[in-house]
Parts: structure tokens; sequence; C-alpha cells
């Protein structure tokens, strides 16, 4: 039984539909991220979990009652926003106390839970800061502590580090997470940035154009992605062309690319073409002459670039580009240069085929 | 353009400004101490004889009251409408609102002689005859478009995921509007009740069309007495009114910062 969930959620602006017949369902104490591009529906969809935004369509539910007729201030949501949203008037256990003051908890434990809330987001201490005094990612600890004091039923996060700077938001990501276990609360976690929702989702639901491409745990998004627009969206993609010479049974085809023959399980074949994807992690190289393989085809380095860890390489064969990234560790740079002929190849099983004209 | 001019010189032409603005009310104020038995500049001798001299014209006095109750009224009424209307106009989307916004801000265009012509047609039409009403309702057509003016530009720019925060804390409309929203554009609205109280205070020209012998604001007052005497009485009761405002905005700096409220917030 799932804890929050959404069936059929419609919204319509202007007569256009931008978030599409919408489906998911949120175990409790799960994070789930909503990532994908702008324009993609996610944060109307957060807006109608969190009642700023009327269903068109659908129901949402919650712990099995439904909740989306009702008004935001009765969901019993704690958000946090992407410009954080504090209250400028009021200091920072004001801000935290609003919704207990609401709430008409007792004052002697108004005061014991802004405490430990604050405590938890590391900020004991700033109880009498207003919130222009606080930095950035002080800000959003506040924003956190105060849509957490409440207890809410789900914990909605629209955005919350993209206003922060790189290192900042990779330290506050890793802080969400723990709270967010520690805590143990249904969370939905609205992202445009994929590296981030790879790293700190239970599940990722991936959006285009108002509808779920693929709901699925982080390793699968990225390794089995079930549509091209997922492949194309999360990580880096080459898009490379093979021509079918025979099929076999059990769905296996013998392939041909850039001068070399393979043989690769694709899910259906009916053109004379089948096309796939290849992440540059997953395409190798080697010197010519060393290491050489039967399904290894020769390609020219037109470019070569130093990104740390590994080094990114632009492969130029039959008019076509590829990107191949490899790790340091495995290949010196220094032995490739500019113009040199290297062999290059891939693992079958790394091609992630694509639905395109097939 | 970067060779700044000396500090001095600016510090110069501040002065005379200062002196510009502030010179006719140093006369006044001076003026009201003379001796004489008419308005002299600068006074001869010092004597506060204008001022005792009041309690024996208690129209001033009542005057004085009812400019009062009238600028009161006005400030809170058109504050409220106007602050309201703002809202609106910033936050809503509806037909004719440029033309709601176009008639608001009419009275600022509309020569004030020519208001309170229409105003008076409009009353006798009505059958609304002079009263502390009539005056504020006038008032409050005056003022409600600098109660606007100020109000809107502070909600311009207001973050308005700050409500919804709110609201997703548990707040009701009405609990977001006094809790946040109110307290957010406060300067904004502070300064339209001060710019609609000193109107309707100050307010001459309407209020001539509107006034009869027994409801008559203290402009009035001070207007049609010049018209008989010219004697310094008419230096005192203006001296009154202008430490009354001062006073007024001391204790509005005091309370709430008149600096804070006039200067765009935070």
């Amino acid at each position: 039984m799932s804890y929050l969930s959404l069936e059929n959620v419609v919204k319509t602006f202007n007569k256009t539909e931008v978030v599409k017949k919408l489906s998911l369902d949120i175990q409790k104490g799960e994070l789930v991220s909503f990532l994908g591009p702008s324009g993609c529906g996610k944060t109307t969809t957060l807006n109608m979990i969190a009642g700023f935004l009327e269903v068109d369509g659908g129901k949402i539910e919650v712990d099995g009652k439904p909740v989306h007729l009702l008004p935001p201030n009765k969901r019993e949501m704690g958000m946090v926003f992407q410009n954080y949203a504090l209250f400028p008037h009021m200091t920072v256990f004001d801000n935290v106390a609003y919704g207990l003051k609401l709430r008409k908890v007792p004052k002697s434990e108004i005061s014991k839970r802004v405490f430990e809330a604050l405590e938890m987001v590391r900020l004991a201490g700033y109880e009498k800061r207003y919130p222009k005094e606080l930095s950035g990612g002080q800000q959003q600890r506040v924003s956190l502590a105060r849509a957490l004091v409440i207890k809410p039923k789900v914990l909605l996060l629209d955005e919350p580090l993209s206003n922060l700077d790189a290192k900042l938001r990779q330290e506050m990501r890793e802080e969400i997470v723990d709270i967010q276990k520690q805590v143990g609360i249904t969370t939905i976690f609205v992202t445009h940035d994929q590296e981030e929702a790879l790293a700190i989702s239970d599940r990722i639901a991936v959006m285009y154009e108002g509808r779920i491409e693929q709901v699925d745990d982080p390793a699968s998004i990225y390794n089995h992605p079930k549509t091209d627009f997922v492949s194309q969206f999360i990580g880096e993609v080459n898009h490379i062309q093979g021509k079918v010479l025979e099929t076999y049974e059990n769905k296996k085809c013998k392939l041909h690319f850039f001068g070399n023959e393979q043989i690769v399980s694709v899910p259906s074949v009916k053109n004379s073409e089948v096309h796939f994807f290849i992440r540059p992690e997953k395409i190798q190289i080697a010197l010519a002459g060393s290491n050489e393989r039967n399904e290894a085809f020769q390609t020219r380095v037109e470019r070569k670039m130093f990104l740390g860890a590994k080094t990114r390489y632009i492969l130029k064969v039959h008019d076509r580009h590829l990107i191949a990234d490899i790790s340091n560790t495995v290949l010196n740079p220094t032995e490739i240069k500019e113009g040199n002929s290297v062999y290059t190849y891939w693992n079958p099983e790394d091609l992630l085929p694509s639905r395109m004209a097939r | 353009m970067s060779r700044k001019l000396p500090k001095y010189f600016f510090n110069f032409v501040c002065l005379l400004v200062y002196i510009f603005l502030l010179a006719p009310i140093v006369v006044v104020l001076l003026s009201s101490l003379t001796t004489t038995e008419y308005i002299v500049f600068p006074p001869e001798g010092l004597t506060l004889r204008w001022y005792t001299e009041l309690i024996e014209h208690p129209e001033f006095m009542q005057s004085f009251t009812l400019s009062i109750i009238v600028a009161f009224g006005t400030a809170i009424i058109a504050t409220a409408i106007g602050t309201l209307a703002s809202l609106a106009v910033v936050r809503r989307q509806f037909k004719g609102k440029t033309a709601i916004v176009q008639l608001v801000g009419s009275p600022l265009l509309i020569p004030s002689v020519v208001f309170g012509v229409a105003l008076l047609q409009f009353y006798s039409w009505i059958g609304l005859a002079a009263s502390p009403l009539a005056l504020i309702l006038g008032h409050i057509i005056l003022t409600v478009p600098f109660v606007m003016r100020l109000v809107v530009a502070s909600l311009v720019g207001f973050d308005r995921s700050i409500e919804q925060a709110a609201l997703n804390l548990g707040a009701g409309p009405m609990k977001v509007f006094f809790h946040i929203t109110l307290p957010i554009i406060k300067s904004g609205v502070i300064a339209g009740a001060i710019f609609a109280f000193i109107t309707s205070f100050d307010d001459l020209t309407v209020a001539l069309f509107i006034v009869s012998t027994d409801v008559v604001t203290l402009p009035v007052r001070i207007y049609t007495y010049m018209q008989y005497q010219y004697d310094p009485i008419i230096t005192s009761v203006s001296s009154i009114m202008i430490l009354f405002t001062v006073v007024l905005m001391l204790i509005i700096e005091r309370v709430l910062g008149v600096g804070k409220v006039f200067s765009s917030k935070n």
C-alpha cells in the first residue's frame, strides 16, 4: 500500500495540458526525485501535491485519504522552496515556530521543538538572527527546519539547492538525505540536476512533457533507460547506428558498425538499421598495435581534454564523432596524442537500444 | 564623468536646498512671536500673546479638531481601500483592470478646483450636506491614488512563495495576510497612511467647496479669517499646525522609524 499516490493527475494551463494523466505511487519513508528539463511539469506536479494549484483531473491521496480537494493549509505537508521563502520580518526562531504557533502548541513545547529542529540542521545559536543575516545555505537549513518541525506527512523540496554554489550544494544534499533518513519522512525532491537526483534518490521519476518517462532506482535509470528521452537526458550518450547483417533467434543479431561486426541482443528488429546509445565511459580505446581485438575499429583522435580523473577523447570515424571518457588510471593520457589512430571498442551489453527509427 | 565634485560643494548645495525648503516655516514660526498688531518679519520683540489670544477664538480649536477627525478617518479608510485595491491590481488579472487603474489614478491628474466643483455638484444632487462624512468621502477619493502608488511600489517584487510557505505551514488566507503580507508591505502602507493624513489635513481647495458655516476645516478657517483680518493669530495657528505635524512625524519616527517607512523596504 503506497503512502502518497497520484492517480491520473491532470493540469491544464490555457488549454495546454502541462501534466498529462500522471500516476505515481510513493512508499512511506521513500525519497523520490522528480527529474526533468524545465517545463516538464515537475514543479507543477509538486504544486498540485502541496495544494497551490488545483488538479484538473485525477486524484491525490495521502495515507489512503484523498487530499486534492483540501486547501494547502489543511494538507499537512512541509515544503522547502527554491528561494527559501523565509519570513523576512521574523527571526529564525519565529520562522521555525510559526507552524507550531498556528497549531496552538503550548509555548514550552514550541521552544523545545524549535531548538531540536535547529539542532538537527546544525543552526543552534542562530535563533535571534533575521533571515537576511544568514548565508544562502543557512537560510535553506532554516527553511528545512521550519518545514520539518510541524512533523508533516510529506516533505516537498522544490529545487532546494539550485541557488547554492557547487560545493555547498553537495554538502547540503548529503545533509538533506541524512535528515530525511533520520526522520524517515516521505519526501519528494524536485530537481533538474541529474547528478543530484542520482546521488540522493531512492527512486527517480524522470519527467518529460507532462509525463513520467520512467520511475526506477538511480542505477536502473542510468544503466537501463527505458525510453530514448531517459537515455539522452541522464548522463551523456553517443548515438550510433548499426546495419543489420543477420538476425538470429533469442533476439540477437549480427550488426555492422564502422566496418566491424558485432553480435548484439536487440529487443526487436524491423528495419535494416538499428540505433543505439552508448555512454562515453563505456567506450574504450587502445593504441594501435597493442591489445588488438576482433571487434575493434580504427578511429582518429581529434581532440583530447584532460578532466582530472579522466580524459575525454573526441574520436572521428567515417565522418562521425564519438566521445570517449577514459579513466586516467586505465590509460595514461600522455601516451595518446591528437591525430593518433586508436582502436576503439565496447562491450555489446553496454549498448542501449534506441526506439528511434526501428 | 569620474571626476568627483568636492564634498563641501555637495554639502553646500544641500544646505541651500534645506534653506529654501525650511525658510518659510521659520518665517511663520518666528513672526508668530511678534509684539506688533500686524504680521512682520523679523518679529519685533517676543511674546506668546498671539497663542493666548487663540483662547478667545474657539472656532480655531473646533476647526482643528474637525480637521484631525477628518484626516484620521480619511487616512484609515483610504489606506484600507488603497491597500486592498493595490493587491487586486498587482496580483489579479481581470477585465477592465487598466480602466480601473486609470480611474483610480485620475484624481492625481484632475485639478483639485475642478474636483471640488464636481463634488459640490454631486453632493447637492444626492442631497449630502456638509459634514465630516462628506469631507472624508471627498478626501478618500483624493488620497487613494497616493496610497496605491506607495503600496503598489512595495508589492512589486514581493515574493509570493513567502505567502505559500505560510499557507503550507497551516495558516488560512486571513492569517497569511495579517501575519505575513501586511507586515512585509508595512512600510508602503504606513507611508500611504501618512500621505493620506497630511493631504487631508492640508487640503484647502476641495474643502472650500464642501464646508458650511458650522463645518469648517482648519485650512479653510485660516483662509477665511485672513480675508478679513491679517493679524499674527494666523501665524500662531499656522505654527500650531506645523508643530502638530512635526510631533506626529516624531511619534511615527519613534514607533516605526520614518526613514524606514519612506525608504524602500529592507
